[in-house]
């Protein structure tokens, strides 16, 4: 498979799990000590996509193991507690309006994904003529 | 990890939000109890939210770490506040004590006012997390369409 599904495919998959946080810290919006979760994954995907092959190691020979970039293999999100939430009294940092506004961003770069992936895979049924009789 | 999870942690936010509101909405209409089967005047309740990993199966607590960041929340118990009750001089009162004095649990209406807007506000966060969840979940059946 080529890059730009692979890429699309890690990109929904995150902005599910980005979603799930999201989910979780507005119901824990009043438990006590609760500390809002974030998840970083747009570092490490460009990192295996690489367009600027910057990254990549130099390798004389195209059969040699993929390193330095990392590739798709060992794509993982960074999940951390938010270290620049306010401190409510009862010891929970999630701002509610803030999550929401996350989530609507959140929503359309999901849907986006899933366009652009349906766009890739109707040029792939073009390609083999699925669509010419 | 995936949209029936997030699914799950906002049904669990509604939850625990509706017994928040149960309580508060007992505050209210108790707020001149002064007789309860318990004995003595009736005690506000109050609700403990906590929190704890969203996995419902032995496999999913198997599985990676950061399936163990998203958390569902829980009304963990229903206190009886110890608030000492306010007393009232009402010598004609039939729970009036020897002398004279009703107890009257210790109930601000406008401090409950305020707790049911903030439950109604993080209930109504929890079903836009859910309706944003659910438009997610119908836009990936599209894939391929």
């Amino acid at each position: 498979m080529d890059t730009t599904v692979k890429s699309l495919e890690a990109a929904i998959k995150f902005r599910n799990m980005r979603q799930e946080l999201m989910a979780s810290n507005i119901a824990n919006a009043d438990t006590p000590g609760y500390k809002a979760k974030r998840l970083d994954f747009e570092e490490a995907l460009a990192r295996a996509i690489d367009v600027d092959n910057e990254l990549a190691m130099q390798s004389n020979d195209k059969n040699h193991f993929d390193v330095g970039n990392g590739g798709f293999n060992n794509l993982e999100p960074h999940v951390y507690e938010d270290p620049n939430g306010v401190v409510s009294e009862n010891g929970n940092t999630v701002e509610r309006d803030k999550e929401l506004a996350e989530m609507a961003e959140n929503q359309i770069m999901y849907n986006a994904a899933v366009q652009l992936l349906n766009k890739k895979l109707g040029m792939m049924k073009y390609a083999i003529g699925a669509d010419r009789d | 990890m995936d949209l029936m999870t997030s699914l799950r942690i906002s049904s669990s936010g509604l939850e625990a939000n509706k017994k928040r509101m149960g309580a508060i909405s007992s505050n209210i209409a108790n707020a001149n109890t002064t007789r309860t089967v318990e004995g003595g005047p009736y005690r506000p309740k109050e609700v403990a939210l906590g929190s704890e990993p969203a996995r419902d199966s032995f496999a999913d607590i198997l599985e990676g770490e950061i399936d163990a960041q998203a958390q569902t929340v829980h009304a963990t118990e229903v206190i009886s506040s110890n608030r000492p009750p306010i007393l009232k001089y009402e010598p004609n009162h039939p729970d009036a004590n020897q002398e004279g004095y009703v107890a009257y649990p210790d109930i601000n209406v406008m401090e409950e006012m305020a707790n049911m807007i903030e439950t109604g506000r993080s209930y109504e966060a929890n079903i836009a997390v859910m309706n944003t969840t659910k438009s997610m979940a119908m836009k990936a059946l599209e894939i391929g369409r």
